[in-house]
């Protein structure tokens, strides 16, 4: 196992976003987090992102999905699981 | 207890996205209460001297602290603070020339150690279109991998006196 580094990686930012918007990170973790916000802008975008996307779908009902976009859905994940990995 | 935080332009918290006010022409801004507990995680953040490089942004200024100070591993929370000036010299001129400190110290480490040279190439490449918070960084990352957490550690520090230096900062500031 590799010697962790200083800073935190994109790859592990990635791993912790979910974390960090649920404001579930530990102290130590939390500020290497933001520390490599400080100077990552690409990662702040997908931070952005993140919480754009859980902000929208947390406000989207079941009722407010087209009929017809819902049966395509559906399709496509039943197509995605029986697809080769 | 006097403390340095970086905020965005127009004095907007980077994380918290809090409109900080006040601290212009002389006058301490309004005091801002955290709420709850204080713990490495809630509360004011500012941070030390040594502290700024890891926090870089486009506005510095000089805050008070009240109440305990939790210190992190590069920050200072505290239940309350307030802005009590802007640290001007830190403007275009001091970021490109911090920039180019950075860039300086990271041709003396390929001078010591010919296998950095690719990060050199990096750093050249970058810095006409990152800010200082990441050049810095890519000079700490340099160091750290041919000498290791301790060339790291070196390059912070580096970092932090050419900061003090030349935004001749108090030393009585979060001491």
């Amino acid at each position: 196992m590799s010697e962790r580094t200083a800073e935190l990686t994109c790859a592990e930012l990635v791993e912790l976003v979910t974390e960090y918007l649920e404001e579930a990170l530990p102290g130590e973790e939390l500020e290497r987090f933001e520390e490599h916000l400080v100077y990552c802008s690409p990662c702040v975008t997908h931070v952005d992102q993140m919480r754009e996307t859980i902000r929208t779908t947390g406000a989207l009902r079941e009722q407010d999905l087209d009929p017809g976009l819902a049966d395509e859905l559906l399709a496509a994940f039943r197509g995605w699981r029986g697809s080769p990995a | 207890m006097k403390a340095l935080k970086f905020l965005l332009d127009g004095s907007v918290g980077p994380f918290s996205g809090f409109a900080w006010t006040g601290g212009e022409h002389g006058e301490p801004g309004p005091w801002v209460e955290a709420e709850g507990d204080v713990t490495c995680k809630r509360g004011v953040h500012a941070c030390a001297p040594a502290d700024l490089p890891y926090w870089l942004q486009d506005e510095l200024w000089e805050v008070e602290l009240r109440g305990p100070v939790v210190r992190g591993r590069h920050k200072l929370v505290a239940p309350s603070g307030r802005l009590l000036r802007r640290v001007e010299a830190w403007d275009a001129a001091a970021r490109a020339a911090f920039a180019d400190a950075c860039l300086a110290r990271a041709g003396e480490l390929v001078r010591r150690q010919p296998e950095a040279d690719g990060y050199l190439a990096d750093l050249e490449r970058f810095q006409p279109h990152v800010g200082p918070a990441a050049i810095a960084s890519l000079a700490a990352r340099a160091a750290e991998a041919v000498e290791g957490r301790a060339g790291y550690e070196a390059e912070r520090a580096a970092q932090a006196d050419w900061l003090a230096g030349r935004l001749g900062l108090e030393r009585g500031v979060a001491a």
